[in-house]
């Protein structure tokens, strides 16, 4: 294949890249105002955006399809050891990372105009998204692990990029290295893997089929596989926050800059599922029983397939029981919001553990549906601050009358997380329940957990949206007791020259945050209502998946 | 196609008349204050959305037996192992005899209780809310009414009850109130959780059984040859789970033992909100559900004997404690739950239309005694009714329409009460011969009797009988109501006294005819015909009228004429009495078990917060203290807590891998 024809495949991707190191130029000549180097990015998303859509195909767009149609959703010939490939699913999964990023970079453009740092923000979270995006067509372990540093590392360089507020320092470097322990842990359940079957590509992991050519020869040794998996498992879970693994989430998101956590909680961190999706998925549907393993007297062999399962339901019930349970008690409102996250995750696994097509579907859509929601709710939190309301859930207080199109649009978030019909979130949850319903067996109970914890997440979401619109206003003046030093008032003299033209208008909240706001409340109802035109592909996309490699 | 069928076509329009209203008064909101803040628009679009709801029920009483279902696709899913046809799900409106019937039901009492509202709310502040979130629950209401598939009913089943939580908490500032809307919500809650779980049941079943069933959106008008399809025996126990957790929904929604507490607590909303919907409406959308089930997705015979088990019970449960009670809007609300067991009791013993026929006459002489107690409430500013007295002289309607709902509830011919209540007794009886299991639950209905026109004589003499008021003072300002609350009480009155008989009009019985009914869709269903005056046996009809007699008289004879009947002397009976006005102790049971509850959870919590939450925090506090300082304070302290999580859940991971995670599969079989 030609070096062209490559590049073709990865358009998207070099514009980003593009755009990154166009953010940093400027930045090196003195143009560091944030509408110009907003501008680039949003610009650089966009156009990324439309040339995956004309991957996949749809029809007003398709002819600037970079990548052959014959080239997706094809099984590589037997015997290659490709490094990457391109999916249909792998290809939304793009698109949701880089709506993620879309809405961050525009409703960041309402930060002040002046501010110190615009170029590193605009060039980290395209680098990031450029990682996102080459996850979602890794084929290869070791091109997937590095994929996820790719994402990693601006991620760490994002919390901390204001450099003046000491709760962003600390939770940047907790993130740092808590991400460094879970990158040895993936690293060295690669190796385990490699010694196993000689080999990094997920295909053939998935197979199973290779083990005699291992490096220790005939018969294989299936505890190599067992302890490679386990140490995946722990170091992809801490990306996408699972119980245990989840405990730097609650601080990195509660520390970090309201833009930052947005982006992370509703972009970066599905990266771990998707990592998830290539994988485990294999291996879970793998009950053929390749791989077995036999140590305790009675039982006898034990396919690893149905192992994983048990372990990957167990993971994602008490995610979500934990999550929720712990959503309850927080008083801040981005403690709460981060372990919602969590527990949204717990959702997610559901997909993942089950592994059928519909599962795998459902478990997109909550992707898909969480990128809106918690990105909006992070994105609101940002709007309150900068309208001078506090960090606690309290300081909310008569929100509904003060601020009553905000409120609006947050209460639609919150209800879409709480799974409440003619919302998106319902129908992710309604697709991944059911899902769980047809699979039989054991996973029904998985539907159950999950009923009931979306009955305890509304007390939550519920007690939020109370404080809002039924208790009284304080009285007197609101003193702004905004703690994040990174996002003063808008309109307010803050000593450090003019604020941006795009950060006064829409009621103090910024045009463009105030757009971003609205049309993640759109797309939470619309699609909500008529998911037709998202469900149908995503489906067909699931299930091509699910047939395709393994 | 006549004009009545292509009025079917629009019967979508019934519930989007009160949405417009919602949304004209929820975004003008005080700008309608020449209009009674908001209140002539609901009324008006509450009286269209009536006519409309009218048209179409006398459109399907002259052709009887028809249904038009008119939907579209909501969103689909494709074909996969476990769906062969793939899945979909539809939005639509169900045009058949039962909707024509509930249609009238919840048009009218809601444009009544609409137009009472002018008067009765008038005093209060808060207006624009209150009709406005009155509107959403009347579209909400007529969704469920309308809906032509289960998961649609669902949906509108959740936002009535999100209405009802949002009217009971309508005086938030009062504790009281504010409980009683959060227990509301969080009983009903519980029921809707199952009701959903037993919801994914039945697709589950039925898509194995008929995957067109699935394929086209679960209608109901389909669920029933799917049943069909299903056979004898085939999955019966996951079936009789799946009509069990629908009993659990419909238990919480029409506040059956044991989720039974919250409907009295709700009296704390307005009176106005107990009228329509905890008298006629939502309440009764428990009972709708098990006509639904039992009509389209079947029961098995455990179920059934569940059902009239609960309903049985319900209906003495509640009325003994009716007796005790001294807030007439409690009385009336215990009333409420009885009642509604022997709809309930209706429906598992296999006749659904004649349940129906109970929540016809039940919605209109209950919403009648509401708004007569309403209007009391008006003109005396108290609730206890050992306070009132005499006020017939003062309030001359009102004791007329709540004398004349009150014969109804007791069940005096010719009042609406007599018919239905009677027709409940009378199948019931006749299936007491194949049934023996039954017995239990007749006599318990059949004692309920008795104590119905007891409870309900004794509100009525101790609020309008006697020589003057017991509290000195309290009446001297007592006057009757205005129009508006006056013309509601009198089409409801009339209601109470003829309504009853409308059945003996060939077309609006065609609405409770189960032969025609079974037109529409293939089954087979052991249905009375409810007009069955003239095929009741006279003797029992006799021995229920002597009940009820009866407790007239024993009232009048403790409490008419001002008299107060002294407790009982002896300890027995004070004992029975002390445990009535207790309720049973079932609500310090359930706040026992909450609060027990609650507290282990907390103590769980607590050691949560002050072990990981409090530690980070405080590490946080320690942490604005000098960059060098903090840094050291990093490394060696709170993250590396967080290391510590992560190896803990790998060697988790490693000992569940390798130990549990096999014996759980060798137990549960694999995925």
């Amino acid at each position: 294949m030609s070096l062209i024809a490559t590049g073709l495949d990865f358009l998207p991707e070099i514009l980003l890249l593009a755009g990154a190191l166009l953010v940093f130029l400027m930045d090196a000549v003195g143009i560091r105002r944030i509408e110009v180097v907003g501008s680039i990015a949003v610009g650089a998303i966009l156009f990324a955006m439309l040339l995956v859509f004309a991957d996949l195909g749809f029809a007003p767009v398709a002819f600037l399809a970079t990548i052959p149609r014959s080239q997706i959703d094809i099984v590589p010939a037997v015997g290659s050891t490709p490094l990457y490939w391109f999916t249909s699913l792998g290809l939304f999964f793009q698109v949701f990372f880089l709506i993620a990023a879309f809405l961050v970079a525009l409703a960041s453009m309402s930060r002040p105009s002046r501010e110190r740092g615009a170029a590193v923000f605009y060039g980290m979270i395209l680098l990031a998204t450029l990682g996102m995006m080459l996850v979602a067509v890794a084929s290869d372990l070791i091109f997937l692990l590095i994929a996820i540093e790719v994402v990693s590392i601006p991620s760490y360089l994002l919390v901390a990029y204001t450099r003046r507020d000491a709760r962003s320092m600390e939770a940047a470097m907790k993130f740092f290295i808590v991400g460094a322990l879970s990158t040895v842990l993936s690293f060295f359940g690669a190796s385990f893997l490699y010694g196993a079957y000689g080999t990094t590509n997920l295909f053939v992991l998935a197979s199973g089929s290779a083990i005699s050519n291992g490096a220790f020869g005939g018969g294989g040794f299936p505890l190599l596989v067992v302890i490679g998996y386990c140490l995946l498992i722990a170091g992809l879970a801490f990306k996408i926050t699972l119980v245990p693994f989840h405990a730097w989430a609650v601080d990195v998101y509660d520390g970090a800059p309201d833009d930052v956590s947005a982006f992370l909680a509703g972009g970066t961190k599905k990266i771990g599922l998707f990592a998830f999706f290539l994988v485990f998925l294999g291996p879970v549907l793998l009950v053929r029983g390749t791989v077995e393993f036999q140590w305790f007297g009675g039982i006898g062999a034990v396919a690893l397939g149905p192992v994983l399962q048990v372990v990957l339901s167990i993971l994602a019930v008490v995610t979500m029981t934990v999550g929720n349970v712990l959503a309850l008690m927080q008083k801040s409102m981005k403690r709460m919001l981060a372990y919602s996250s969590i527990s949204q995750a717990g959702y997610m696994f559901i997909g993942i553990a089950i592994g059928t097509a519909p599962a795998l579907t459902g478990a997109s859509l909550q992707v898909f549906a969480h990128v809106f929601m918690k990105t909006g709710a992070f994105l609101v939190v940002a709007a309150a601050a900068g309208l001078g309301v506090g960090p606690l859930i309290a300081d909310w207080r008569g929100m509904g009358q003060r601020h009553p199109w905000l409120s609006v649009a947050f209460a639609l978030m919150l209800l879409s997380l709480a799974g409440v019909p003619l919302t998106i979130g319902f129908l992710s949850k309604f697709v991944l329940f059911s899902a769980a319903i047809e699979a039989q067996g054991y996973f029904v109970w998985l539907a159950v957990a999950g009923l009931l914890n979306s009955a305890l997440s509304v007390f939550y979401y519920g007690r939020v949206l109370k404080v809002m619109y039924f208790d009284a206003p304080e009285r007197g003046p609101v003193i702004p007791t905004s703690t994040e030093a990174s996002v003063p008032s808008p309109g307010a003299p803050n000593g450090r020259g003019a604020v941006s033209a795009i950060g006064l208008g829409a009621g103090g909240i910024g045009y463009a945050r105030a757009t971003t706001i609205a049309l993640i409340a759109i797309v939470i109802v619309a699609l909500g209502v008529y998911p037709g035109p998202l469900l149908q592909p995503l489906a067909a996309a699931a299930q091509h998946f699910v047939n395709l490699a393994f | 196609m006549d004009f009545w069928t292509e009025l079917d076509q629009w019967a979508l329009l019934v519930p989007l008349f009160p949405a417009l209203a919602f949304v004209i008064i929820g975004s003008l909101g005080e700008r309608l204050k020449r209009f009674e803040h908001g209140g002539w628009v609901a009324v008006v679009f509450a009286g269209l959305s009536m006519v409309l709801g009218f048209l179409i029920a006398i459109g399907e009483m002259l052709g009887p037996g028809t249904y038009v279902d008119v939907h579209t696709t909501w969103f689909s899913i494709p074909a996969s192992t476990g769906f062969p046809k793939g899945f979909s799900l539809v939005m639509g409106t169900l045009v058949d005899p039962i909707s024509a019937l509930m249609l009238i039901v919840v048009t009218l009492v809601g444009f009544v209780v609409m137009l009472y509202s002018i008067g009765y709310m008038h005093r209060d502040t808060g207006l624009p809310r209150y009709y406005a979130i009155l509107s959403l629950f009347l579209t909400a209401m007529l969704g469920v009414v309308l809906a032509d598939n289960l998961l649609m009913f669902f949906l509108f089943w959740e936002l009535v009850g999100v209405c009802s939580y949002f009217l009971i908490g309508f005086y938030y500032a009062k504790p009281s109130a504010a409980s009683a809307a959060k227990q509301a919500f969080i009983v009903t809650r519980v029921g809707d959780v199952l009701f959903l779980a037993g919801i994914f049941i039945y697709f589950s079943i039925y898509a194995a059984a008929d995957p067109t069933w699935a394929a086209s959106g679960f209608l109901f008008t389909n669920g029933n040859s799917a049943f069909l399809n299903l056979g004898v025996g085939v999955n019966s126990n996951l079936l009789t789970l799946a009509g069990l957790f629908l009993l659990a929904g419909a238990a919480g929604k029409s506040a059956q033992f044991p989720l039974d507490s919250w409907l009295p607590d709700a009296m704390e909303g307005p009176t106005t909100v107990s009228a329509l919907i905890h008298a006629a409406t939502m309440v009764a959308a428990g009972v709708y559900l098990l006509v639904i089930g039992s009509l389209f997705l079947g029961f098995t015979s455990i179920d059934d004997f569940a059902i009239v088990a609960i309903g049985g019970f319900t209906t003495i449960w509640a009325a003994s404690m009716a007796c005790t009670h001294t807030d007439i809007k409690r009385v009336i609300a215990y009333s409420t739950v009885s009642q509604l067991g022997y709809m309930v009791l209706a429906v598992g013993a296999g006749f659904a239309m004649v349940g129906l026929f109970h929540l016809y006459t039940q919605a209109m002489f209950k919403a009648l005694l509401f708004l007569a107690a309403g209007s009391v409430i008006h003109a005396v500013t108290t609730q206890d009714l050992f306070k009132m007295g005499g006020l017939r002289k003062k309030m001359r309607y009102t004791a007329f329409a709540f004398l004349a709902g009150a014969f109804a509830l007791s069940g005096i011919p010719p009042f609406a009460g007599y018919w239905s209540k009677d027709d409940i007794l009378s199948s019931l009886y006749g299936q007491l011969a194949t049934h023996p299991e039954y017995w239990p639950f007749y006599l318990m209905a059949l004692a309920t009797v008795f104590l119905t026109s007891y409870y309900i004589f004794r509100a009525y003499f101790l609020a309008f009988e006697g020589p003057t008021s017991r509290e000195p003072g309290l009446a001297d300002h007592a006057h009757e109501s205005p129009w508006v609350m006056r013309v509601p009480m009198l089409i409801l009155s009339g209601m109470a006294i003829v309504g009853g008989m409308f059945v003996f009009i060939p077309g609006f019985a065609s609405l409770f005819d189960p032969a025609l009914t079974s037109a529409a869709f293939p089954v087979t269903l052991p249905l009375n015909i409810p007009p069955s005056y003239p095929l009741i046996d006279i003797e029992l009809s006799a021995i229920s009228v002597v009940l009820a007699v009866l407790g007239i008289l024993v009232a009048w004879r403790l409490w008419g004429n001002g008299r107060i009947a002294p407790l009982p002397r002896s300890r027995p009976a004070r004992a029975m009495h002390h445990l009535l006005a207790e309720r049973y102790y079932m609500k310090r049971a359930y706040d026992w078990i909450a609060a027990t509850g609650a507290y282990t959870v907390a103590r769980g919590a607590d050691f949560v917060d002050r072990f990981v939450i409090d530690g980070t925090v405080r590490g946080f506090e320690r942490t604005f203290a000098g960059l060098s300082q903090r840094m050291r304070k990093i490394q060696t302290g709170v993250v590396s807590d967080y290391a510590a999580y992560v190896i803990a859940g790998l060697i988790a991971l490693f000992v569940i891998v390798l130990f549990v995670a096999p014996w759980l599969v060798s137990k549960l079989g694999g995925g």
